[in-house]
Order: structure tokens, then C-alpha cells, then sequence
């Protein structure tokens, strides 16, 4: 015969075990959640400098327009870091939730290399490329805005080169060609900035 | 160990399948015809080579077949064909035909025997075949070109003189032009080397792959090359002599020589002629094969050549002839999209893409960058990637053009332009049109409805763009 203390400490036992298991799987999908790729979004690095208005074209694939939008960021004094962060800041407001021109989870610029004042060669990362929508008016918005963006930053900029992790590409995602170098005031002039 | 050793086992008879499977995936003939090309796999059954008729007719026509049995009936474009498992004779408009093997039946499908394609085709389907063993390629409907090979001199030159027009893609390398024919059927004359003994011209080569035919001549200096004759003469000359006032154009750039491997396009006048008995357009359906292009359902290259079709049957309704670059879920790569555009010599290419996302349709001319286009302007011969050059204006021209007529015909339209392959290399001015959904989401796209309204816009704004260019010329 089991005695009543017995019983009553095995219940409790076994509740005490059920709510740990409970407690767990919180803890686990808490996890997940925070790893979860929908949530990696581009976080902009805390830069010491002063703070300053600068332009960027946002894009949106619903009406296939560029949307000139100010912004007021903390930009450090080198012209390249410079631009890489204002890409980086671009790339994060696409990241954000119900954007109109969404990036894949992990999109970011590597970095953006000035050969001269007229000439930058921005280095793309997989994720980006892997995560950009098909479509020409998807991959034309996405550059575009990346392009102009950078003349927003750097005036004399005349011409721009994409590479996706250091190496050169045909395309970005199989329709607009990246394999030469872009004129901005060729972009300038096509680009469908909403007015 | 013995674990070891059955692991082992297992890695072995992986990688026997891998070997089967790439040496399967490697046996396949081209077939090349005047509207398409695609690949044909070949099957080996008994130590000889099948392959699937439906496969091999799909392309080119409407097929059905119905299998009773052992028999197999056939209808290409309602031509019957009834053939017998593992029988040598079967009937063909009911006339009794000899195979050199017998006919195979397997999971339903029905295989000829590769030999039997030349002599199968022009029955059936009425149209030429021609085997190239060599290369493994099978030309339907169109004649072999055979050429012939002269030297001449003062000054001393090589004249390769072809029984039809040709547009080879033309390689100068140290000692050696090389003129490749992708899509022309070259064939070569009795011999397939010729040497000389003469101060320029070492000798001619001819020779067959899977790339297509190639006339290689060797030469003792660099040489240029200029086409006559509407294109059914090629001389290959030295550059000083090709340089000489009065030489017809085109012309090689020297630099060109000194740069191995580089591929040159032909400079084309830049004004728009409308050729006569020629297609007028191209309609390239974007994707196609492994690349099924952006996520929709059905899958984007389906939905662009169903489009396709669509705007040939509107378009041909209309009395404006059409070339399809792809006519089934073939995979084609940018240059062969080109290429294909430029034998063709369509006066207007037009690529069809669909997008699930945003409104109505966007027409797109490509960009080149204006230093390279400066430097180029000065030479007789353009790069490959640059090919589109000398029809940059008279493109942006037809997607304003087009745009406008699209808008007119009920479809919300406009123009922009973005770099964009192939059409950077197509000798003709080339346009993109990327359809959206017009008022609903991206279900829509797959809807008899849209599609055909789309195609019928499309159709119209290729034929208003006709018009306008029949009117100027």
C-alpha cells in the first residue's frame, strides 16, 4: 500500500517535470524566434560623428518608383565608410516589416571601395543577391537605388560596379546585367524617381 | 572493418550511378531548325540509338500519340504514323517505310532509331533533315551551305565563296581566323585540311562539334576579314591590304588580332530596314528549362512562352511574320538567345518576361556604358557584349513606341531602360516587356484572360511599331 504522503509527492512531481518540460519549449522557440531569419535585419553601427541630413532612394516594387527620402545620420569623415553606411542604412529600412521593396534575411554591402572620386566599386554580399525577387524592374529598383544613393553621398561619383562577394557576376538575379560598369548619369536619367 | 568495408562498398556503387548518370546526360543530339533549336536525348537499347518521337517533334509541331498495345499511333500536325513494337517497317501517310532497326516501346513512349531521323522527317513531317554524325546535329528544314575555298593572288587572299548567306562568329587569333557557324549547316568540301604554299594563306581546316562547324585558316600575319556578296563571300586578307582605300567593309580591327579568343560582332548599319522574306520579330520567352525564372504558379518561363505563342498567333493573324528563339521548356543561354536573334536577321527582338509584382507592363531598352560605346565608334568591328551599339537609339525609340501603343490598347505602360542581356548583343533593336498583373494579384498571371489580353496589346503595339518604321522606310 503506497502511502498518501507518497502519492501526493508524486503528483507534485510530476507536475513540477511537466512544467519545466513547458518552460523549455518556451525557452526553445524564444530562441529560435531571435535567430529566426525574418528578424536579421541590417543593424546600423553606432558611428562617432556628427549628424547629418543625407538622401535615400527608396524603392518600391508596387509602383516601380524611387522615393527620394531624407534621412539624418551619424556619417563618419571617410567617403568610403561613408557610403557603405548609407547603403547599409538603405539595405535596413527594406528590411523592416512591410516594406515595399523587401531584401532577403542577411542582405548587406561588404564594403564600397572608391577607385577615384568619379569611380566606386560596391561589394555585394550573397544574401542579397539571394534573397532579391526576380524580375527586372525588382533587380533595376534595387541598383538603382543603391547607385543614386551613393551619388547622394559622393557628387563626383560618375560610374558604379557591382560585385557580389568580391567576384564579378552577369547578372543579379538573372536579368539585369552587372557585369559592366554602370554611368550614373545613364541611371540618373532612366531611373523612375517619384515625384 | 567490416563496417568499413561496407561503407566502402556503398561509396563505390554511388559513384558508378553518378558516372552512369553523367553518361547518360551526355548523350543528346541537337536539333537545329529555322524557327528553333533544342536538344534531343538519346537512348542505347541493344548497341543502337534511339530517340523519343514526341521529343523530337514537340518542337516543331502539334504531336499526339496513342499507344494500343504494342502499336503506336503518331499525328504531327494531323499526318499519321503507326508503328509496331520491335518491328523494322512502319507506315507513314500509308506508305510502308524501312527502319534500320526496330522500333521501341518502353513506359509508354515511343523511340525511333537515330538513323532513321533523315529519312523519317521529310515524310512525316515534310520538312528536310540531315543528320551531322560528327557534330551530332540534325538540321530540319533547312539546306546544307557547302563553300568553297580559293586563293588568290596579288595581293595574296583567301576566298571562301558559300552557296547561301552566312553570319559565322568570327574568332582572330595569332596565325589563325577562325569563322564559327553555330546555326548555319556548313559543310565541308572533299577535303577537310587544305594547305598551300603561299605567303599569307598556310592553309584551310574544316571541322565539326557539338559548337557547330568551323573554317579555321591559318595565316602567316595578321589578317582581317570582309564580307561580300550580301554574305556569301568571306575574304580573309592581310590587314595592310584590307586598310587600302576602296576595301569594303567590314573590317577587323588589328588590336582585334592581337587579342586572342576575342569575339567580334560586325558593324550593321544603324538605320532599320525591314527585311523582306525574313521574320519580322523575334519573340523570345524568357527562362526556360532549369532557370524557370520568378516564383509563380505555373512557373514564369511556362507563362512567358505560352505569352509568346499567344502574340505569334495574334501577330501572324495580322500578316507579320514571327520567329519564336525558344519553342519548348528548353533552357537557352543569353548568347545563344542573341545569336539566334541576329541568323534570324529580325528587323525588331522582343523579350517577354511576367512579373508577380507591381502593375501592367514595364518596356525596357538596354544601357551601354557611353565611354566604351565612344571608343568603339571608331573601329569597324564591335565586341560581342557591345553588339547592340549601333541600334541603342532606334531601341529606346521602339520602347517609347511600344509602351504608347500599350497604353492605348488598355494596358498601363511605360518605358525605362537598365542594362539588360541578351539584348546587348542583338544586332537589331531589341526591346524587354515585363507584363504584371493588370487588377488582380499574382493568380492572375496564369489566366486565359490576361493572357490573352496582354498578347493581343502586345501584338498591336509590334504592329502599330511596324507600320510607323514601313512608313519612314
Amino acid at each position: 500500500m503506497i502511502s498518501r504522503k507518497l502519492q501526493v509527492f508524486t503528483v507534485l512531481l510530476v507536475l513540477v517535470i511537466l512544467a519545466m518540460a513547458g518552460y523549455f519549449v518556451h525557452l526553445k522557440r524564444k530562441a529560435e524566434a531571435i535567430a529566426s531569419p525574418q528578424l536579421q535585419q541590417a543593424l546600423v553601427a553606432p558611428v562617432n560623428g556628427p549628424a547629418e541630413t543625407t538622401l535615400l532612394f527608396l524603392p518600391n516594387d508596387e509602383d516601380g518608383t524611387l522615393r527620394a527620402t531624407s534621412v539624418t545620420l551619424a556619417l563618419p569623415s571617410d567617403s568610403g565608410e561613408r557610403a557603405r553606411l548609407a547603403l547599409h542604412t538603405l539595405i535596413a529600412r527594406g528590411m523592416e516589416k512591410d516594406s515595399p521593396h523587401p531584401y532577403g534575411a542577411g542582405a548587406d554591402v561588404h564594403d564600397v571601395f572608391l577607385m577615384d572620386p568619379n569611380s566606386a566599386v560596391v561589394n555585394l554580399n550573397q544574401s542579397l543577391v539571394a534573397g532579391q525577387h526576380p524580375g527586372i524592374q525588382n533587380e533595376q529598383l534595387t541598383l538603382y537605388s543603391m547607385v543614386l544613393t551613393l551619388k547622394a553621398q559622393l557628387p563626383q561619383l560618375a560610374r558604379v560596379r557591382f560585385l557580389v562577394e568580391g567576384k564579378s557576376a552577369e547578372t543579379l538575379a538573372g536579368h539585369v546585367a552587372l557585369s559592366d560598369w554602370m554611368d550614373v548619369a545613364q541611371v540618373q536619367q532612366s531611373a523612375p524617381i517619384a515625384h | 572493418m567490416r563496417h568499413l568495408l561496407h561503407a566502402a562498398r556503398w561509396i563505390l556503387l554511388l559513384q558508378l550511378l553518378l558516372v552512369a548518370g553523367f553518361a547518360h546526360g551526355a548523350r543528346s543530339v541537337s536539333v537545329i531548325s529555322a524557327q528553333t533549336n533544342y536538344q534531343v536525348e538519346v537512348l542505347s537499347h541493344d548497341g543502337v540509338e534511339y530517340v523519343g518521337l514526341t521529343d523530337l517533334l514537340e518542337p516543331l509541331g502539334r504531336v499526339e500519340s496513342h499507344v494500343e498495345g504494342n502499336r503506336v499511333r503518331f499525328l504531327f500536325n494531323g499526318a499519321e504514323a503507326v508503328f509496331e513494337q520491335g518491328n523494322t517497317q512502319c507506315r507513314v501517310r500509308s506508305t510502308r517505310v524501312d527502319l534500320p532497326a526496330s522500333f521501341l516501346l518502353q513506359d509508354g513512349r515511343g523511340y525511333i532509331p537515330l538513323a532513321s531521323v533523315g529519312v523519317l522527317l521529310p515524310k512525316l513531317a515534310e520538312l528536310t533533315a540531315e543528320m551531322h554524325p560528327a557534330s551530332r546535329r540534325i538540321f530540319v528544314g533547312i539546306a546544307s551551305i557547302r563553300y568553297t575555298a580559293e586563293l588568290r593572288t596579288s595581293p595574296s587572299r583567301m576566298v571562301l565563296s558559300f552557296s547561301a548567306p552566312v553570319n559565322p562568329s568570327t574568332y582572330m587569333e595569332k596565325n589563325r581566323v577562325r569563322l564559327l557557324f553555330r546555326r548555319e549547316p556548313v559543310v565541308g568540301g572533299t577535303a577537310s585540311k587544305l594547305t598551300y604554299s603561299d605567303p599569307f594563306v598556310r592553309g584551310v581546316t574544316f571541322n565539326e562539334s557539338a559548337a557547330g562547324a568551323e573554317v579555321a585558316v591559318q595565316v602567316a600575319q595578321p589578317a582581317t576579314v570582309t564580307v561580300g556578296d550580301g554574305g556569301r563571300t568571306l575574304t580573309i586578307s592581310p590587314a595592310q591590304a584590307a586598310a587600302a582605300p576602296g576595301a569594303t567593309s567590314p573590317v577587323a580591327p588589328p588590336d582585334a588580332v592581337s587579342n586572342p579568343g576575342q569575339q567580334v560582332a560586325p558593324v550593321a548599319p544603324p538605320a532599320v530596314k525591314i527585311a523582306r522574306g525574313k521574320a519580322f520579330v523575334m519573340l523570345d520567352a524568357a527562362h526556360g528549362g532549369a532557370d524557370a525564372g520568378a516564383a509563380s504558379s505555373p512557373a514564369e518561363k511556362l507563362l512567358t512562352l505560352a505569352l509568346a505563342r499567344r502574340v505569334q498567333r495574334e501577330l501572324e493573324a495580322k500578316g507579320i511574320s514571327v520567329v519564336l528563339a525558344r519553342a519548348s521548356d528548353v533552357a537557352l543561354s543569353f548568347d545563344q538567345r542573341a545569336a539566334a536573334a541576329n541568323v534570324a536577321r529580325v528587323s525588331l527582338y522582343v523579350a517577354i518576361h511576367l512579373s508577380p509584382e507591381g502593375h501592367g507592363a514595364r518596356v525596357y531598352s538596354t544601357l551601354l556604358p557611353p565611354a566604351t560605346l565612344a571608343e568603339q565608334d571608331r573601329r569597324a568591328f564591335l565586341p560581342w557584349d557591345l553588339a547592340q551599339a549601333p541600334y541603342l537609339e532606334r531601341s529606346a525609340q521602339a520602347a517609347v513606341a511600344v509602351a504608347g501603343a500599350l497604353n492605348s490598347a488598355g494596358v498601363t505602360a511605360r518605358n525605362s531602360a537598365v542594362a539588360l542581356r541578351p539584348l546587348n548583343s542583338v544586332t537589331a533593336p531589341a526591346i524587354a516587356v515585363e507584363f504584371a498583373p493588370l487588377d488582380g494579384g499574382a493568380a492572375e498571371l496564369a489566366t486565359p484572360v490576361y493572357q490573352q489580353k496582354v498578347a493581343s496589346a502586345l501584338a498591336v503595339a509590334i504592329a502599330t511599331l511596324r507600320g510607323r518604321w514601313e512608313e519612314a522606310q
